[in-house]
């Protein structure tokens, strides 16, 4: 490990591993720092994506991908269920693998890449970045960069650090648990998402399998301090009812800030990506391959600034018109679908479902399938089918 | 005057190491930055603390209580 650098990455997910990629891909000295013993472990997440968009970053490989999906079906808290028309092309990742190949390819790149490295604090020159404090398998060590990538998750202090306002309000983070669980008879082609109050207050709950009768079964809530019990207290309650008696392999629990990104993503030297960027899609929660744009885009701009010899805030603000430009009215508009949902009365909700449930809908077009579900709710309606004409 | 080292003679936030999976939700939501989450093993600082208790809710497995001051 050296003492200066090009760029500093702090966290080796998808998105900071598909910085320090850009990065050194870009001819940049490049330091990728993981605090964690393992890159890949714990797993955060429910683990599915986009086929063609994770495409975009990385070749396939069934070592990777653990199930490929063709459909989606919504359950009510009833059981009953639609399952919609096809939309995207989706695989369920087995993330311990993936994100250490994206890190691989990180090194591959030229990136220099170190687990056990754990930031403790940014080096400040007035209002910007200069560095970053570690500890290095117990050393403490700096590291001076001209730009620092911070892509340390969900639990993310490096923008704090940096001095960006980057702390949720509880009413925009959800709170989340899962379980990995075996012997499972779900169909493995089709992602189930659970929308109902007794589910997953604010949230929904869903069973994503994982080849081999296994499947994350998981649920995202939102943060109430009058709620009485806790995501995996519900998630318990959710696993009896459904797969009473199976075993569980793995427990995955963690928060996702789901607030639209931070106001600023970018300071003198410093930047902010994936969901330390509070990236993830403010109605599903989604953050790898939105993640992974962020720190393809962050790096880019990183790279072009480094050449010109202006790393400023203004220069590096070019990175978050790249993602407004990417993201900025879908996410808008994914917000507002979210609050007309959670306005929607439980029983409504479940009754839509249960109509839909009715229709044939997978010999008919999603936008037609949302028409006749949502034709009592002109509020919801508005919101909703732009979305789908892709507006 | 009462000596600092009682137990509980000033409220504080309490991790339970059997409920606790080191995901750092709480990290995230602390105003004073005083959670300091390492490999396997979270960390209140208790002096920075300022009880606000946002923490609490956003724990996933219900690992954060506060520990209420001994009157």
């Amino acid at each position: 490990m050296k003492d200066r650098y090009d760029v500093v990455v702090v966290g080796a997910g998808p998105a900071g591993s598909i910085a320090a990629r850009t990065a050194a891909e870009a001819g940049l000295e490049t330091l990728l720092i993981e605090k964690r013993q393992e890159i890949g472990s714990p797993v955060r997440c429910g683990e599915a994506v986009g086929r063609d968009t994770v495409e975009k970053f990385i070749a396939r490989d069934p070592k990777w991908i653990a199930a490929e999906i063709d459909c989606f079906s919504i359950y009510n808290a009833q059981g009953d269920h639609v399952v919609l028309p096809p939309l995207e092309r989706t695989l369920v990742l087995e993330r311990k693998i993936f994100d250490r190949e994206l890190a691989h390819s990180a090194a591959k790149a030229g990136a220099e890449v170190a687990v056990k490295a754990r930031a403790t604090g940014m080096i400040r020159n007035g209002g910007g970045v200069e560095g970053v404090r570690m500890v290095v398998q117990g050393e403490p060590r700096d590291a001076r960069a001209t730009v620092v990538i911070g892509a340390d998750g969900t639990e993310s202090q490096t923008p704090r650090w940096a001095g960006l306002k980057s702390i949720p309000q509880l009413k925009n983070y959800y709170t989340a648990a899962q379980y990995l669980m075996t012997d499972i008879d779900v169909n493995p082609r089709i992602c189930q998402y659970h929308i109902g109050w007794t589910i997953a207050p604010g949230g929904y709950g869903w069973v994503f399998p994982k080849g081999d009768k296994q499947a994350n079964v998981g649920l995202v809530m939102w943060v109430d301090p009058k709620e009485t019990k806790t995501a995996i207290e519900y998630l318990n309650e959710f696993v009896a009812a459904r797969f009473p008696g199976k075993s569980i392999l793995a427990q995955v629990v963690g928060g996702i800030p789901i607030t639209n990104v931070l106001p600023e993503m970018v300071t003198d030297g410093y930047m902010a990506v994936g969901d330390a960027a509070h990236q993830s899609d403010p109605l599903t929660a989604g953050g790898i391959t939105n993640g992974m744009y962020g720190g393809m885009f962050a790096a880019q701009v990183a790279a072009e600034g480094i050449k010109k010899g202006d790393v400023s805030k203004k220069f590096l603000k070019k990175y978050e018109q790249m993602w407004d430009a990417e993201f900025g009215k879908l996410y808008r508009r994914l917000l507002r679908i979210r609050h007309a949902v959670l306005n929607v009365p439980d029983d409504r909700l479940g009754k839509m479902i249960a109509e839909a449930a009715k229709l044939d809908a997978r010999k008919m077009s999603l936008k037609d399938v949302v028409m006749i579900v949502l034709k009592s709710h002109p509020k919801l309606l508005l919101e909703v089918v732009p979305y789908f004409l892709g507006q | 005057m009462p000596t600092t080292t009682s137990v509980a003679a000033r409220a504080f936030v309490a991790v339970d190491y059997d409920h606790c999976s080191y995901c750092g939700a709480c990290v995230a939501v602390c105003p004073p930055d005083c959670i300091t989450l390492h490999d396997a093993t979270l960390i209140v600082d208790t002096n920075a603390c300022t009880l606000c208790r946002r923490c609490i809710p956003a724990c996933p497995t219900g690992a954060l209580t506060m520990v209420e001051a001994v009157a």
